[in-house]
């Protein structure tokens, strides 16, 4: 690998690209695999590490930028094909459901409230990142999630 | 070793606190039996005390909320007295009242002093009784029941002065609160605290209050005994809050005078003696712009931040406590420490270590702790109920450690706090940290200037996550070029390069991506 390409597992953007002779003040940091829950893996190719610079968190998915190039490509073609691909919207913190306000089939708007999720006594909205049809909800109220899982799917 | 107060307590809470009042028994010669929920099972505090009784499923409702369980597991394991540390029961008069009807020492006031101090429309009357000024408002309900009421409350919150808080008789951490610009949007503020309170504390009873802006939140620690004696162990500053939740904690607190710290000490052991108030209670004030003290309410238990009281007065609070539910007097140690209250040894900060990410409005951060160091040496002390490995659960409140330093003065201190905050290593959750970081450098802050709105204005959590995410993407893009597959559990810069794992493996094209559960259990038990 020449050059590592480094993105942000949460919000899924590059942060970057680094070569072998960059250089990175080490102090203060932390650097050490991912945790092991169960959508934590990556496809191969890829590795997971958790990062703490100055107490701020980072997990990040690198993989080699050539390979990445390829991978983007191909999925670009399968996007074409399908028009749009599904979305998956995912869950951003632990906790558990407590309200589910879609179910599969319902149009949704871009911010519409989908679900709230609790995590310590405070109750956390999750909205609609686009508008679209439900095309599958994957948790009940009740159910606890884990950052990571599909919350539901719009088509 | 003196004769302990009770031969057996039971602490009928968890986490840092229960751990903390673990440890004062253990000081005092007492036994401590633990109560737990099932997500607790391993907790530090079960694995703390010297019996531990299974309570109830994780929800509070069904397991440290239970009266009736926690007082029987407490009378058929032979507790004399029960200690409920904060939050859950503490102020709840219905459980003092159940364990002294039970014949068991509750470690706290009694609870017709939490029933007369929790209602703050009460607390406010009795200290304009005694000629000290409450926040200025109104003493009376608001009668939002009547319609006809409506032009009065408004004459009220005209005679106050807009903007006026709307606030709960029963309230706390800011429920049952609403902040109203003008007369127009009273009506509608009114009926939302109330519901909001009703739903909260099970009492909708709202009254009006003025927003003093600028203030500074200052309050007095107390003791008081059986025979009615009440002393102060001194004030702490606890401006820096968010959304009236606390953050940083100090003692002394900052920028007051030896004789306004006289002042409001006397103020405050006021109030508590006309309430007849025994064991620990703190009194809180907001002081206004001008100087003035205004007294806002009393809380009639242990009070999370009570370590820097103890630090610069030499006094073990919790200790105490025990000793006065036992029938003590206040003891010549606690009646010097109050003597000098006004002239404290030395200054302390605490910093609350939350679950929750700084960046993103302090959103809770529940999970698992996959490193966990904190801090020592001269002048630390942490309060924690986790270690390595644990997880915190989304159920209960999300402070996961009190990081508290003690120096000669106040910048010596925080020259302290920022040395000890370097010191601490937390992976797997991610914690208010960077925010206690900023704040033990901040000019601002180190010159004293605080309000308690402070954090809003100042901080800028965003950016501050964005300043370092390149170089942390950097050292995980390097970690996976340099062996080819990423780290073990390493600190950076701390360890050469091969003493990694994975640096035997093949290129990246081929690499695993850590990808079964059995080699990450194997990763994380390689020696350190």
């Amino acid at each position: 690998m020449k050059t590592a390409r480094v993105t942000d597992r949460i919000s899924g953007e590059v942060v970057a690209e680094v070569t072998r002779d960059a250089t990175a003040d080490r102090r203060g940091a932390l650097v050490l695999p991912a945790a092991g829950t169960s959508t934590a893996h990556p496809e191969p190719g890829r590795t997971r590490l958790e990062v703490v610079v100055d107490g701020w968190r980072f997990e990040f998915d690198i993989e080699d930028a050539d390979r990445a190039d390829l991978r983007a490509r191909a999925a670009r073609g399968r996007d074409h094909q399908s028009q749009h691909g599904p979305t998956q919207v995912r869950a951003i913190i632990p906790g558990r459901v407590v309200t589910v306000a879609v179910a599969a089939g319902d149009t949704v708007e871009a911010g519409q409230q989908l679900l709230t999720v609790e995590a310590m006594k405070m109750q956390n909205e999750l909205r609609s990142p686009r508008d679209g049809v439900v095309d599958r909800v994957a948790v009940a109220p009740g159910a606890t999630v884990e950052p990571g899982d599909i919350l539901l799917v719009l088509a | 070793m003196r004769t302990p107060p009770f031969e057996r307590v039971l602490v009928a809470n968890r986490g840092e606190i229960a751990v903390r009042v673990i440890r004062a028994c253990h000081e005092l010669g007492m036994e401590a039996v633990a109560v737990y929920s099932d997500v607790d099972a391993d907790a530090m505090h079960v694995r703390m005390a010297d019996a531990a009784v299974r309570i109830g499923p994780s929800a509070p409702s069904e397991s440290y909320l239970l009266v009736d369980t926690i007082v029987e597991v407490a009378r058929s394991t032979g507790c004399g007295a029960i200690h409920p540390g904060y939050g859950f029961l503490a102020e709840r008069a219905a459980f003092a009242r159940a364990v002294e009807d039970a014949g068991i020492a509750f470690v706290g006031p009694s609870s017709e002093a939490i029933d007369a101090l929790g209602d703050k429309l009460h607390a406010r009357r009795l200290a304009r009784s005694i000629g000290v000024d409450p926040v200025p408002g109104t003493l009376e309900r608001a009668r939002i029941d009547r319609p006809d009421a409506v032009a009065g409350i408004v004459a009220d919150a005209e005679a106050i002065g807009f903007p006026v808080l709307v606030k709960a008789a029963a309230g706390g951490g800011g429920r049952g609160m609403r902040r109203v610009a003008g007369p127009r949007d009273l009506p509608a503020a009114l009926s939302a605290a109330s519901a909001e309170a009703l739903s909260a504390f099970g009492d909708g009873t709202v009254y009006l209050e003025r927003e003093i802006h600028p203030a500074r939140h200052i309050e007095v620690q107390l003791l008081g005994d059986v025979t009615g004696r009440v002393v102060a162990l001194g004030e702490r500053g606890c401006s820096l809050q968010r959304r009236h939740q606390k953050l940083v904690e100090e003692a002394p607190a900052a920028g007051l005078t030896t004789e306004e710290r006289r002042a409001v000490h006397d103020l405050a052991v006021r109030i508590a003696s006309a309430a007849g108030l025994r064991n620990a209670a703190t009194a809180e004030f907001l002081r206004s712009p001008d100087g003035a003290f205004h007294f806002l309410e009393v809380n009639t238990r242990l009070q999370v931040e009570h370590g820097v009281t103890e630090l610069v007065s030499g006094v073990d609070i919790v200790q105490e406590q025990f000793r006065i539910a036992a029938g003590e007097p206040l003891s010549g140690a606690v009646l010097a420490a109050a003597d000098r209250a006004a002239t404290p040894n030395g200054h302390a900060v605490e910093v609350r270590l939350t679950a929750e990410d700084p960046s993103r409005d302090f959103l809770p951060t529940p999970g698992t702790l996959r490193r966990w160091v904190m801090p020592s040496g001269p002048g630390v002390r942490v309060d924690t109920g986790l270690a390595d490995g644990d997880r915190i659960p989304s159920e209960y409140d999300n402070l996961i450690a009190k990081i508290m330093v003690h120096g000669p003065d106040r910048d010596t201190a925080l020259d302290r706090l920022d040395r000890a905050l370097g010191e601490v290593e937390v992976a797997g959750v991610q914690t208010t940290l960077p925010f206690h970081q900023w704040v033990a450098r901040d000019v601002d802050f180190r010159a004293g200037d605080l309000s308690t709105e402070w954090v809003g204005e100042h901080w800028d959590g965003p950016a501050q996550r964005s300043l370092v995410a390149e170089r942390a993407a950097t050292l995980a893009a390097l970690a996976v070029l340099e062996t080819g597959s990423g780290p073990s559990s390493t600190a950076a810069g701390t360890d050469p390069p091969n003493s990694r794992i994975g640096r035997g493996d093949a290129g990246g094209s081929r690499m695993s991506g850590w990808g079964t559960a059995a080699r990450e259990a194997a990763v994380d038990r390689w020696p350190r």
